[in-house]
């Protein structure tokens, strides 16, 4: 056998916990695209599989979103998964199909975990930037809903919001989590995630500029009342 | 005449000389003082010095000379004579001279004109220079006018106040002085108005000012309303004798202003005597003399349509308060509160088309006052509940009296759709009135005529959506007539299931048209179930694709009970016949065998059994006899009962669920505000989101007032269903996605 280099035999590591692929098969790929890993992904899902009907062996699944986890040597409630998963466009949380996982490692210009490793620096500070963070919010309703459901399951949404407002401060954000479980129990819609963070970004927290006349979602309308009732503001 | 050309020319000195004299005796003339005339012949030859002396030959020409001359003539005479005679006296004097001197100076001036006519008609004409007329009244302008018109106003004004005050004055003598004034303006009203009239109005501003003050402390409001009519008049008297026409509607408009429109409030707002007041106490004429005093100002009629406005809903309010006091455990006096709200409207609507002559601003207010207090909750109820419980009752009495005048229920309906209009829940309304109408049809107490009249007046007002189900109901009644006949017809005919002896009427109802009602599996006695086939067997070949759905909670029945003192007929509902019935084969059923046997809900089991055993008639016994039902009860025939009547009516309470109408409604009104939504995004594509809630709300007033926050969240509702989105640029603006 080939005495493999370290750096080999780590890219050799990954490749097979991420695709499930056997050493053998493993080396077969990593050899034939000269040891870059994203090509080396390419010809692994481009060949025919012929044993499994599995729809979901195109797919990295929980298990292997944990195993790249901790490659990675993040959480897999660090808020970088979601701006990893934005870059991927993926289509649900906690899965990645094929194309979305080459596809994002492309576009970030990566070809290998490590080099993933590296990039985690600069997506945290993309949550930074005005216009990134909006799409990632954006993306997140989607990205975090149950396939097939229409709304945000409320503690998802919860979730997300406490994690996501982490990142850039609104400082009603526990009052507006406190108000959905008091008030509300129910799932949110697209309209009411979106028009939050434009409540966020444009209302001040003393509410001064808040036009009880504009076109802001039922929810929000009931947040405003319940935080004069609360007194935590003044009318 | 012919003159000769070779005479000697006149020279300036000479012709003076002649002009002086003929001034004199001119003077002396239209002074009055004792001189004879001038002869036609001095008459010519005044104007023959002139003219001589115009045509001379230079250096001879003396037309600017005598031009100056005129002149000169004038202002002597103005400051000499004029002017003094005047300054010496004062008051009413004064004005005297003032008037006897403009007359004089007129003549003069005329008389002069003539004598110097000649350069009127060429040195005048050539140079562009003023005519002598003007010369002349320049003249008593500049030397007479200019130095006394100011003591002459002070007079003038103090005579007008003697006159206010209720003196005689020399009007005449007024209309030369304020003549005088005009006349020196020379074409323009500038002297008038600035000499006297602005002087004028102020003192009359003053005066009226007072008057007001003290008018309004002591006086009542129609006493003062009076008085300012008075005022009014008298002034308009003045313009008419002695002041210039143009300064007419300036005084008007002062006098209102200091009498009517500084102390409209409190005028209109006078306790035991204000607009209040006259309303309740019917004083028709001094409010047609406000609406006639305040009409004539711009925008006057707004304090009195506002103090009508509050009055009409002070009144109607009390008659809400009255009705929600007089309700006894939460049931409230709609017949007399509806009746009494009929009245108030037909009262002051006749104010309104009276006193204050169909004025649109009365008929506003009135609306705005009624729509106040006619939406108010008495006791829980809605007033879309109690005017539809009012018709209710209304139809149900002038079915079973038909004595009952036809033009009081037409008039009285005729009030009825007034109301309506006041209402902002007119869907709430019909939905009560459809409700109340289907029993009343079903039961059988209703005229076809009264029923048909008010929903083609309800049509007429509102459209035709609003009565299309209850006229689907009404028709439906009709023609189940028809079809029982055809029914019968058909039970003659036919061989099979002829029900064994028992009368059988079926209605058909239309669904859609009427109330949803529930169906239950309820065990018919087997005689009914015969019934039911047959008529089954019928309506399958009359119609095609036709599925019956019965109700029998809705039906009724005539048994006759066979007790031991007599037999007695009961009309119960066929609920209370099936129960009945089942005794016919065992003399005693428990509560459980009941429901076995019959298939009812507990609820409706209950309510039945209640009726039969534990109300005013028991024909059935209950163990234990209790007075609720309870299910460990055992019931048995009562062959003992018996009564004087020899039919008894046993009423089932009806279960009135006034929540599931509210719910009901509510539900039909998303959809509604749905509809409206969508169809106005269609038509405008964008719109931002306060002018879509308001124009869904104009659509929608027509049949109730739609809660903001429903519309809100029914536009989100749209959002997720993909009927609209927001704008990235602005979320405030909606888009309508095809």
């Amino acid at each position: 056998m080939h005495k493999l280099s370290r750096t080999n035999r780590d890219k050799l590591q990954q490749y097979v916990s991420i695709t499930g692929a056997s050493e053998k098969s493993a080396l077969q790929a990593l050899k034939a695209s000269d040891w870059q890993i994203e090509a080396a992904f390419d010809v692994f899902y481009s060949q025919p599989q012929p044993k499994s009907n599995d729809p979901y062996s195109d797919m990295i699944l929980a298990e292997g979103v944990s195993v790249l986890c901790s490659d990675l040597q993040v959480e897999p409630q660090d808020i970088v998964t979601l701006v990893l998963s934005w870059h991927m466009n993926a289509a649900t949380a906690c899965e990645f199909s094929r194309e979305e996982f080459v596809g994002g490692l492309q576009a970030l210009g990566v070809d290998s975990i490590g080099k993933l490793q590296e990039k985690l620096a600069f997506m945290r500070s993309e949550l930074k930037d005005e216009q990134k963070f909006y799409d990632i919010y954006s993306f997140a309703f989607g990205w975090a809903k149950e396939k097939g459901q229409k709304s945000l399951a409320l503690d998802t949404a919860i979730g997300m919001w406490q994690l996501l407002f982490a990142e850039k401060e609104w400082p009603l954000v526990n009052h507006w989590c406190d108000f959905l479980q008091d008030r509300h129990n129910k799932a949110i819609s697209k309209d009411t995630w979106a028009q939050l963070l434009e409540f966020a970004r444009t209302v001040n927290p003393m509410l001064s500029n808040y036009d009880a006349e504009g076109a802001w979602p039922y929810l929000i309308d009931e947040f405003v009342e319940y935080l004069y009732d609360k007194s935590v503001v003044d009318k | 005449m012919s003159f000769s050309q070779n005479r000697e020319p006149i020279t300036i000195e000479d012709g003076f000389k002649l002009i002086d004299a003929a001034v004199t005796k001119l003077t002396r003339i239209i002074e009055g003082k004792p001189e004879p005339p001038f002869l036609p012949e001095e008459y010519i030859g005044n104007y023959t010095i002139v003219y001589n002396m115009c045509i001379q030959k230079p250096p001879h020409d003396s037309s600017g000379p005598l031009y100056e001359k005129y002149g000169a003539i004038l202002q002597a005479y103005d400051k000499l004579t004029i002017l003094p005679s005047i300054m010496e006296k004062h008051d009413e004097y004064m004005l005297r001279e003032v008037s006897r001197w403009w007359e004089i100076n007129k003549i003069m001036v005329r008389w002069l004109s003539h004598f110097f006519y000649y350069l009127d008609r060429y040195y005048i004409a050539r140079n562009g220079i003023p005519s002598l007329t003007v010369v002349g009244m320049t003249c008593f302008r500049d030397h007479v006018y200019e130095k006394v018109h100011f003591n002459v106003k002070q007079v003038v004004i103090a005579l007008i106040h003697k006159e206010r005050e209720g003196q005689q004055i020399d009007r005449a003598l007024l209309k030369n002085v304020l003549d005088l004034f005009v006349q020196n303006g020379m074409g323009n009203m500038e002297r008038y108005e600035k000499d006297f009239e602005d002087f004028f109005l102020t003192e009359t501003n003053s005066y009226y000012s007072r008057k007001a003050s003290s008018w309004i402390q002591e006086d009542s409001c129609p006493e003062y309303m009076i008085k300012a009519e008075e005022s009014l008049k008298k002034e308009k008297e003045r313009v008419s004798h002695y002041l210039h026409s143009d300064t007419e509607p300036k005084l008007v408009a002062n006098v209102q202003t200091n009498l009517l429109v500084l102390v409209a409030k409190q005028l209109l707002e006078k306790e035991n005597s204000g607009c209040s007041a006259l309303l309740r106490d019917d004083k028709t004429d001094d409010l047609s003399r406000m609406y006639r005093l305040y009409h004539a100002i711009p925008e006057g009629l707004e304090p009195v349509a506002v103090a009508f406005r509050l009055h009409v809903t002070a009144e109607g309010n009390s008659l809400i308060k009255q009705a929600e006091d007089a309700a006894t455990s939460g049931i409230v006096e709609e017949q007399v509160l509806v009746r009494k709200i009929i009245d108030l409207h037909d009262k002051y609507m006749a104010y309104v088309t009276d006193c204050f002559q169909n004025h649109t601003l009365f008929h506003k207010s009135l609306k705005e006052a009624f729509e106040i207090f006619c939406n108010k909750k008495v006791a829980g109820s809605s007033s879309a509940e109690m005017l539809a419980t009012f018709c209710d009752n209304l139809f149900k009495k002038a079915a079973n009296d038909k004595s009952n005048d036809d033009s009081t229920i037409e008039s009285t309906i005729d009030n009825v759709v007034k109301l309506l209009d006041y209402i902002s829940d007119k869907d709430l309304f019909a939905e009560f009135y459809r409700k109340k109408l289907a029993r009343r049809l079903l039961f059988g107490k209703f005229s076809d005529d009264h029923e048909r009249s008010i929903l083609t007046k309800l049509k007429g007002q509102f459209g035709g959506q609003f009565t299309s189900k209850m006229e689907g109901m009404v028709t439906d009644m009709q023609l189940g007539k028809d079809q029982q006949t055809g029914f019968e017809e058909y039970l003659k005919n036919a061989n099979t299931g002829k029900p064994k002896g028992i009368d059988f009427t079926v209605t058909v109802l239309t669904t859609g048209f009427w109330p949803s009602y529930k169906t239950s599996d309820l065990n018919l006695p087997l005689e009914m179930v015969n019934c039911i086939e047959s008529f089954k067997a019928h309506y399958e070949i009359k119609t095609n694709h036709r599925r019956l759905m019965w109700i029998y909670s809705l039906g009724n029945c005539n048994l006759t009970a066979r007790f031991d003192a007599k037999p007695i007929e009961l009309i119960v509902s066929t609920y209370q016949a099936a129960v009945l019935c089942a005794f016919n084969h065992t003399e005693r059923l428990t509560y459980q065998e009941l429901i076995d046997q019959l298939n009812l809900s507990h609820e409706d089991l209950v309510r039945v059994l209640h009726s039969l055993s534990c109300a005013k008639y028991k024909f059935l016994k209950k163990e234990p006899a209790s007075k609720t039902i309870s299910k460990t009860d055992s019931f048995e025939f009562n062959s003992k009962f018996t009564d004087k009547m020899r039919r008894i009516k046993v009423p089932l309470p009806p279960v009135d669920d006034r929540k599931k109408v509210v719910e009901d409604v509510d539900k039909d009104r998303r959809y509604a505000i749905d509809a409206s939504l969508v169809r106005i995004m269609k038509s405008r594509k964008v719109l931002p989101h306060q002018q879509l809630v308001s124009e869904c709300v104009e659509q929608l007033s027509r049949m109730f007032k739609p809660d903001i926050k429903m519309i809100k969240k029914r536009i989100e509702d749209l959002i997720t269903r993909d009927y609209l989105e927001r704008d990235t640029e602005n979320p405030n603006t909606f888009k309508y996605v095809a």
